[in-house]
């Protein structure tokens, strides 16, 4: 696949680059090379490395192993000034500028092309800013705050003020993640611009189809390793596609197709900030998948369910009667559980015990004459733990001290305890071990079993697969596609979420 | 067990400080140790139990992430309120419920104070530094303007006041009061639903929403009892001081706090005891009085003070 038909040296080639988090391994053995005067896309699933690679060649994150080269000299990159020193400029998905300075002040914090000793002069400061404004197509005023300008156009300030640091290679992060369709467009030409001027721009994303308009080049990675480096020209969607969920199923066999019940809760036109008039129904017995890329308003719609997010438009039915709740306390009145996606910010109390994290949601009726008895906590959670497989040396253990799979469990118990007759699990695997993942999804299987409805939100489609009946496939807040298990492939999953193929299904 | 482990060791300091003390301390003509005899002993409790009172609150708005500056000038309140009361003339009420009154007046209005706290915090999300610097400055207003600037002397009579100063500044009643709240408070912290909420909402406050816990009334809760013994221990102050004092309890807010950080919480929230806050207590006061008996400057024991708070805070930290 890799092409060296070109004889142009490479600007930068990454060699071996290992690096693991806690016990996570994020990029295994991955290697990648830049040319001068390219757009080379860093492309792969969530979780497949691809940030993880950008922070490493952007000095902001350490690799465990793996030599980088610029120019073919070896190049220490400890830390972003290093970076800098280097050429090397990022604009990360979160931009890192600061809103309440001023778009003056935001071009010369930490700009080491700015000689300026420690007054910042704004005369100078302005004469040393208007070129590379001007280059990423910017006219405002260096004194307005940041705060000011619309995220499209803080993107483009982005640029101009990695240009300014004299960057070579320009690292861009999910650069049109939250960018409107013109600043997209702009964003574009801009991009064209400067590799038409011999800067290297490695552009991180999922998204397919920008991949085809912009860049010349892809590398594909999936679960931290390289799979390989294609021509844009020479390859098609399909094939980039396959590249990237092209894992094997290994997979415990899902159980004989449930039989369901009654609807248990309906969503008609449901519409929120981020979510467009979303409609559907989910059974009792039922598990409903939920795809879609980072951003398509997967966990907004468990938000919207759970009293998270105003509902702007739109009805939600449970067994058939309109609820609105407007907090996570009246939803799980109205029956409706929710495992949030991160499990560290938003679900467990970290320092936090076992036993305390797993009773929270049922702690009132674990009292007797207004005090807490351990023994009934114990006993209660005891018969959760059992189902879900949680191992931890005692109850009275911080729940800091598990490993992820099992701090997963402690906040899947949590809501087993409760029993909510709705269960909305935002993507519960994520980053935890094979063994666990397992236990989870026959906790999954035993919720349906039991007559309970449960929404499944995953990144991982083989998982989708796996233990969804349906699979409701989500894209820029609306529905792109709704599949049958049975019929439902993890290309077609795909090409729905990145509208590759349009909405054929 | 590593909890078990962390108080174990404050206790160990504790001891230390107490051996300390015992070995340093100046003998009485018969050769007794003069920090080993019981009335000395007794006098550390009876010192110690004012910010020992209002310490136990401080556990719970420390261990909910907030902080409660506002103490030490809400006590002035109360010692004001309580002397305005017990001063007034009261025809044809007995002495206990003249007393019950003006206790349970003054004890009121701290707590509905702590509430106004609560309040503004948690509903108009304003962070609790600058809500209770505030309710610092203007609360103090408050009980200075409410008694014109002076004190309020009580109890050199032998009438209801003065009643009131011999039952309430006697050592068994206020070291009893402060054994009775530390039992309350360690049951409501360990044992209730409430306490539980308290240390949850502190350790992940975006947790806790997600879990659907009362954020907003526990918060207010939490400050109402900072305001109810803060209040508590102004009776106890004017009683001891034979005065309602608008000028009382200044810094108090800062002593308590170091009792609470000495004692292991966090002061991000989540984490702590009210044992540890007891033994934080003990600590300081024990080091207070083998100083003062040796005769060491104040403002020396003032150094050795900030010493000893950020010592505690690094032991703990190495853990």
């Amino acid at each position: 696949m890799e092409s060296d038909r070109n004889s142009q040296p490479d600007l930068l080639q990454a060699d071996g680059i290992r690096k693991h988090f806690g016990g996570v391994a994020a990029l295994r053995a991955v290697h990648f090379a830049l040319r001068t005067g390219e757009v080379h896309a860093l492309i792969g699933e969530n979780g497949a490395g691809k940030s993880t690679l950008a922070k490493i060649l952007a000095g902001a994150v350490r690799p465990d192993s793996g030599t980088i080269a610029i120019d073919g000299h070896p190049a220490a990159i400890g830390t972003p000034l290093d970076a800098q020193r280097l050429g090397i400029g990022i604009i990360y998905q979160e931009l890192d500028l600061f809103p309440s300075l001023t778009i003056g002040e935001n071009m010369a914090i930490g700009n080491l092309g700015l000689r300026e000793g420690s007054l910042v002069r704004s005369a100078r400061l302005a004469a040393f800013c208007r070129p590379y404004l001007e280059q990423a197509g910017l006219h405002c005023s260096l004194q307005e705050p940041l705060g000011t300008l619309p995220i499209g156009k803080r993107q483009l300030l982005a640029v101009a003020r990695a240009l300014s640091m004299n960057a070579r290679i320009l690292l861009m992060d999910e650069p049109t993640s939250s960018l409107s369709g013109d600043a997209v467009e702009r964003l574009f030409s801009l991009i064209r611009a400067l590799r038409d001027r011999g800067v290297a721009i490695v552009y991180v994303s999922h998204k397919i189809d920008e991949i085809f308009r912009v860049c010349d080049r892809a590398t594909v990675l999936r679960d931290g390793e390289t799979i390989g480096t294609v021509e844009i020209a020479g390859t098609t969607s399909a094939e980039i596609i396959r590249l990237m969920v092209g894992r094997d199923l290994r997979m415990t066999v899902r159980p004989d197709r449930r039989t369901m019940g009654d609807v248990v809760l309906s969503v008609e036109g449901l519409t929120t900030h981020k979510l467009k008039s979303i409609s559907f129904e989910l059974r009792r017995g039922e598990v409903l998948g939920v795809a879609g890329l980072v951003g398509a308003g997967r966990s907004e719609l468990g938000a919207a369910l759970f009293g998270l997010d105003p509902i702007r438009s739109g009805v939600l039915r449970r067994a058939g009667v309109p609820i609105a709740p407007r907090s996570p306390g009246e939803a799980m009145r109205h029956g409706i559980g929710l495992t949030p996606e991160d499990r560290r910010d938003e679900g467990l109390m970290m320092s936090m015990s076992v036993l305390e994290n797993g009773t929270l949601t049922v702690l009132p009726s674990m009292q007797r004459w207004g005090f807490l008895r351990g023994s009934r906590e114990k006993s209660a959670l005891a018969k959760v733990t059992d189902r879900i497989a949680l191992h931890c040396p005692s109850t009275d253990a911080a729940v800091e001290t598990l490993s992820g799979g099992n701090q997963q469990k402690v906040l899947l118990a949590r809501w087993l305890l409760l029993d909510p007759e709705v269960l909305f699990l935002d993507d519960p695997t994520r980053g935890i071990d094979v063994g666990a993942k397992q236990d989870i999804y026959r906790a999954i299987d035993d919720l349906a079993a039991t007559g309970k409805g449960v929404i499944l939100v995953s990144s991982e489609l083989p998982e989708l697969l796996r233990c969804c009946d349906r699979i409701l496939v989500l894209r820029d807040g609306q529905v792109a596609a709704v599949y049958d298990a049975a019929e439902a492939t993890q290309e077609k999953i795909m090409a729905a979420a990145t509208s590759a193929f349009g909405d054929r299904a | 067990m590593m909890g078990l482990l962390r108080r174990a060791q404050s206790v160990v300091a504790l001891l230390g400080i107490l051996i300390l003390a015992a070995i340093v301390s100046p003998t009485a003509s018969d050769g007794a140790r003069i920090f080993l005899e019981a009335g000395n002993l007794t006098d550390i409790l009876r010192q110690i139990s004012l910010i020992g009172i209002i310490s136990l609150a401080m556990t719970f708005v420390i261990l909910t992430g907030g902080i409660d500056l506002s103490v030490g000038s809400i006590l002035a309140l109360s010692t004001t309120l309580v002397a305005m009361g017990l001063t007034r003339a009261w025809q044809g009420a007995s002495y206990s419920s003249h007393i019950l009154w003006a206790i349970l007046a003054a004890v009121a209005a701290s707590t509905l104070a702590g509430a106004l706290n609560g309040v503004v915090i948690a509903s108009l999300r304003i962070q609790p530094f600058v809500v209770t610097l505030a309710s610092m400055i203007g609360v103090r207003g408050l009980a200075k303007w409410l008694s014109r600037n002076e004190n309020i002397d009580i109890g050199f009579g032998r009438d209801v006041a003065a009643r009131f100063a011999e039952i309430f500044r006697e050592k068994a009643i206020v070291i009893g009061s402060y054994v009775g709240a530390a039992a309350l408070f360690w049951v409501l912290l360990s044992r209730t639903v409430f306490g539980r909420h308290v240390r949850a909402i502190g350790d992940n406050e975006k947790a806790a929403e997600y879990t659907g816990l009362p954020i907003l009334a526990t918060r207010i809760w939490v400050y109402s009892l900072s305001g109810l013994l803060s209040g508590f221990a102004g009776v106890l102050y004017a009683a001891e001081n034979h005065q309602g004092n608008p000028n009382a309890g200044v810094a108090y807010e800062l002593d308590a706090i170091a009792a609470v950080v000495i004692g292991g919480t966090r002061l991000s929230g989540g984490k702590g005891s009210i044992s540890g806050t007891i033994v934080g207590t003990l600590i300081m006061g024990v080091l207070t009085n083998m100083l003062r008996l040796n005769n060491v400057d104040s403002n020396v024991e003032m150094m050795i003070k900030a010493v000893i708070i950020v010592l505690a805070v690094a032991v703990q930290r190495a853990e």
